[in-house]
């Protein structure tokens, strides 16, 4: 579904991504972790062209994408959640959703707010519709960009440590959404520091350190069986559930 | 200066010329400011574009306008406009100072409001641009729908002060002939051989549109503030 061959990203001197190749197929659940600083934001914001690879390739269905010319169409498909939802706040919870189909993907008005309260109504947020992001707590705004990405109807969604920024007693619900499409057969890619959900949720874990993908298997390969020291010594600093 | 002369010299015909020209002046300043803004937009897309040649162009309009005095570009264009259009084009036209006016004093505006625009434009938060991405909008798209509705709340302060500057410039049209306010006051001095007066109730006019302006404008900050 995306297929990133030998991706390598540079800013100045620190390599942030380092000669990566990263395969998701459809209906998989990948869970990206790592320390701070090791990569994985720039890695999963080149999936979706956020930052542009030096080196490496990007292809979406087997259509390489085209980082010269404006990839948006190729990614249309492609969701992203931000760790700091970046909603738009002079729009209304309803117009955050319909925007991208209207304007970009040409779906009548009416069509796509009818889309829009079913998405919203998922997410458990429909009586917000006419609210304006700065109405909603982390955890409500977390789940409108969620629904925004899901209006896109996305093949797969990528998620830049979604539960980071929110409360301690936000995250459950917006990881309990999460869940959710994972449950559904949504194809995910989560940038995340929840090691619980990463080990109940995902079907694959990746653990990468300085650019690069250091480990990856199943959550009891990574989390009961890890193999190399780098790995160890994470695993023995976070806290885990 | 007395009372009497006052009332010798502001009649009420005088009062009804000097407040039409004062209204000019307000006309003349907002389609400065209309004009302007458009000008502003497109040089500051321009300075913030990828394009060299695009950036130079703004630049040297920017610092041509910026290097020279208001009332010279003001007269330049009066003089020049004819002598280029029928060069050019072989059409030759006599400049209505109003309308010739009204353009320079825009262009004027647009050079200095092209840093104001630039500015307002780059504070929007990045992350912006890239929610916008994410669900395919494009660069223009994305300007209009979600960039410059943010950048315009910044701007709408500084933006109306903007106007008291155009509606004070728009006296420098009394150069080439146009009757805005301040030239009201200096006709009718003239013809009266007293200028105090005439320049004293066009100083209170101009303070009265002034001073409306900013209190609307303090009311609208505040209001702004609150919604953030
Ligand atoms: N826009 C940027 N400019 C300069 N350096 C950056 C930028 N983004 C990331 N980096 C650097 O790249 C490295 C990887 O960062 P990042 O991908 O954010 O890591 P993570 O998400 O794992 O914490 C870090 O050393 C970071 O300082
Ligand atoms: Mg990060």
């Amino acid at each position: 579904m995306i297929n990133a061959v030998h991706i390598s990203k540079h800013f100045g001197a620190v390599k942030a991504v380092d000669d990566v190749s990263l395969h998701i197929q459809k209906g998989e659940v990948i869970c990206i972790i790592g320390p701070s600083g090791s990569g994985k934001s720039t890695l999963i914001r080149c999936l979706h062209g956020l930052e542009t690879p030096d080196s490496g390739e990007l292809y979406v269905n087997g259509e390489k994408v085209d980082f010269s010319k404006d990839s948006t169409r190729q990614l249309a498909h492609v969701g992203f959640v931000f760790q700091l939802f970046n909603l738009f706040p002079h729009k209304t919870v309803l117009e955050n959703l319909t925007l991208g189909p209207i304007k970009a993907g040409g779906v009548p008005q009416a069509q796509a707010e009818e889309t829009a309260h079913k998405l919203l109504k998922r997410v458990g947020l429909d009586d917000k519709a006419q609210s304006y992001p700065a109405q909603l707590s982390g955890g409500q705004k977390q789940r409108v960009a969620i629904a925004r990405a899901l209006c896109q109807s996305p093949e797969v969604i990528l998620f830049d440590e979604p539960t980071s920024a929110l409360d301690p007693e936000m995250i459950g619900e917006v990881l309990n959404v999460m869940k959710e499409l994972a449950d559904e057969g949504m194809t995910l890619a989560v940038v995340t520091h929840e090691m619980g959900f990463a080990r109940k949720v995902a079907s694959r874990v990746l653990f990468v350190d300085g650019g690069k993908i250091i480990e990856e298997g199943t959550p009891d390969q990574i989390f009961d069986h890890p193999q190399s020291d780098r790995l160890k010594l994470f695993l023995s600093q976070v806290i885990h559930i | 200066m007395s009372l009497e002369a006052f009332q010798r010299i502001m009649t009420s015909e005088n009062v009804h010329f000097m407040l039409r020209s004062a209204s000019y002046s307000v006309i003349i300043a907002i389609c400065a400011l209309v004009g302007g803004s458009v000008l502003g937009l497109l040089s500051a897309s321009m300075k913030m574009s990828k394009h060299g040649v695009l950036r130079g162009i703004a630049n040297v309009y920017v610092e041509i306008i910026r290097g020279t005095p208001m009332l010279l570009q003001i007269m330049l264009l009066f003089l020049g406009g004819p002598v280029i259009t029928k060069s050019l084009f072989k059409f030759v036209f006599t400049p209505n100072p109003y309308v010739i006016g009204a353009v320079a004093v825009a262009i004027n505006s647009g050079a200095y409001s092209t840093e104001l625009f630039r500015s307002a434009i780059q504070s929007v938060d990045k992350g912006q641009w890239e929610a916008a991405r994410t669900i395919g909008l494009n660069h223009w798209q994305t300007m209009k729908e979600i960039i410059l509705p943010q950048a315009f709340k910044r701007i709408l302060p500084p933006y109306i002060n903007e106007f008291i500057v155009l509606l004070k410039d728009s006296s420098l049209l009394s150069s080439i002939g146009a009757v805005e306010l301040l030239q009201s006051a200096r006709v009718i001095g003239a013809d009266n051989y007293n200028y105090l007066v005439p320049l004293l109730c066009a100083t209170g006019m101009y303070l009265v549109m002034t001073l409306t302006i900013s209190f609307f404008a303090r009311k609208l900050e505040r209001r702004l503030a609150e919604s953030d």
